[in-house]
């Protein structure tokens, strides 16, 4: 670059400082990649004012925040892993994703993912003793963990979106459930894209291990048959908490 | 800061996460989440936004781990460093400017500004750099506090202490000159 030596600190202190606009700054951090005085100047400025940061005060974070981190990264190496696994989208009939071995052969990751997140989140939050399920619903296509599912004692079960999810005009989401030994799957009702969402479950079956949860495009009135019509966006497993 | 900042080994955190400890980010999170938030609160001044940003923040420290070389600069001043660019990254992307009216920009930075001023006399632990940044005039040390900790555009910065454009892109440069030349 045709810079002097002051003008690429200047330019490295208004990048550490963030004065520079956004086109600027991709600028600088694309150059970063490939310039090695550049980022000695770069890392020099974050040095020197980096006691600068002690004059913001600390802020809580809400109780969510950690889960969908862990969530999130989470997601990564299972990301990596399963790309030699897609689910074919979309799917006609529910019976053919339901029984695909490629999906069941995902989920054993899935399952694992949630209990990982769940080792997290006991961690975090030890005082959840009404929790005895939790299920993270992943989309099956890349294992990005999109919702999670909570069930308690008192037969109360709720699901809390961890990002939205763009759903199609005239098209709506709907929530099902099938344990080990059901004929099939059985609709909990349709749920907001960004919206957390309280059931009882009174009238169904005590959760079990293993049983499935998942959410699938549907019609904008929810699926036609009483079965699940349109493809899987996410699905996953309970794991037992306590 | 957090009291036991001397104490956390963040080179073996980070390490750590490299090899895919996922307890390691956790403890990083634990021991620096508040204080990463406030941060990136002081910057994006939402609250939602800012916990998108440590939320983004973590999981990019998770998937860059690998590539800190713990002898290039210490494993704190990289975390901050993520999540302030974080931070910077939401809010010029944003064009906060506009989202803000104009009354309500105006309320907010006089109650920060009388904040960074007490806090700045508070702060005799950030050492050398205190010291660099007291023998700076008060108009090259506001615009450089304004921009590092509350993240102010030139505008922002010309707006707040009532100055031209001009002089305060020349205070910048001169006192980050004289901070450089003052710090080594």
């Amino acid at each position: 670059m045709n810079e002097t030596p002051d003008q690429l600190q200047q330019l490295a202190g208004e990048y550490v400082l963030g004065t520079l606009p956004a086109a600027a700054r991709q600028e600088v951090e694309q150059r970063l990649t490939r310039e090695p005085l550049l980022r000695a100047e770069v890392e020099g400025w974050e040095r020197r004012l980096l006691p600068l940061t002690s004059l913001a005060a600390p802020a809580e974070p809400s109780t969510g925040l950690w889960l969908r981190i862990a969530a999130s990264v989470q997601a990564r190496p299972a990301t990596a892993a399963l790309r030699g696994a897609t689910v074919p989208v979309p799917v006609k009939r529910w019976h053919r994703w339901w029984d695909d071995l490629r999906l069941w052969r995902g989920l054993t990751g899935g399952a694992v993912a949630a209990s990982m997140v769940l080792a997290l989140l006991l961690v975090s939050r030890p005082s959840a003793p009404e929790t005895a399920y939790m299920v993270v619903l992943a989309a099956p296509q890349d294992r990005g963990a999109g919702w999670v599912v909570q069930t308690s004692m008192k037969r109360q079960l709720t699901l809390t979106p961890l990002h939205d999810t763009v759903v199609p005009e005239r098209k709506a989401l709907q929530f099902w459930t099938k344990a080990p030994g059901w004929s099939g799957p059985v609709s909990l009702g349709l749920v907001q894209s960004n919206r957390s969402l309280k059931l009882a479950l009174d009238k169904l079956p005590p959760v079990q291990p293993d049983q499935l949860f998942e959410i699938t495009l549907e019609p904008v009135t929810g699926s036609p048959t009483g079965k699940p019509t349109g493809p899987v966006l996410y699905i996953g497993k309970a794991v037992k908490v306590m | 800061m957090p009291d036991s900042a001397d104490l956390f080994d963040y080179d073996a955190v980070l390490a750590a996460c490299a090899q895919g400890d996922q307890q390691a980010l956790h403890r990083l999170y634990q021991h620096d989440g508040r204080h990463l938030l406030g941060v990136a609160l002081r910057i994006v001044r939402r609250r939602d936004v800012a916990e998108d940003v440590l939320h983004d923040a973590f999981v990019s420290i998770w998937q860059k781990a690998a590539s800190f070389d713990a002898g290039r600069g210490a494993g704190r001043g990289w975390v901050y460093s993520v999540v302030r660019h974080q931070a910077l990254n939401a809010l010029r992307g944003s064009e906060r400017e506009i989202a803000v009216d104009g009354d309500a920009l105006d309320a907010l930075q006089e109650a920060q500004a009388d904040t960074v001023a007490e806090q700045f006399e508070l702060q005799a632990s950030m050492g050398r750099l205190h010291d660099c940044l007291a023998h700076l005039d008060s108009a090259k040390r506001n615009s450089i506090i304004c921009a590092y900790v509350d993240g102010c555009s030139h505008s922002e910065i010309a707006e707040r202490l009532k100055a031209p454009l001009g002089s305060v892109k020349a205070w910048l440069k001169r006192g980050l000159a004289a901070l450089r030349e003052c710090m080594g």
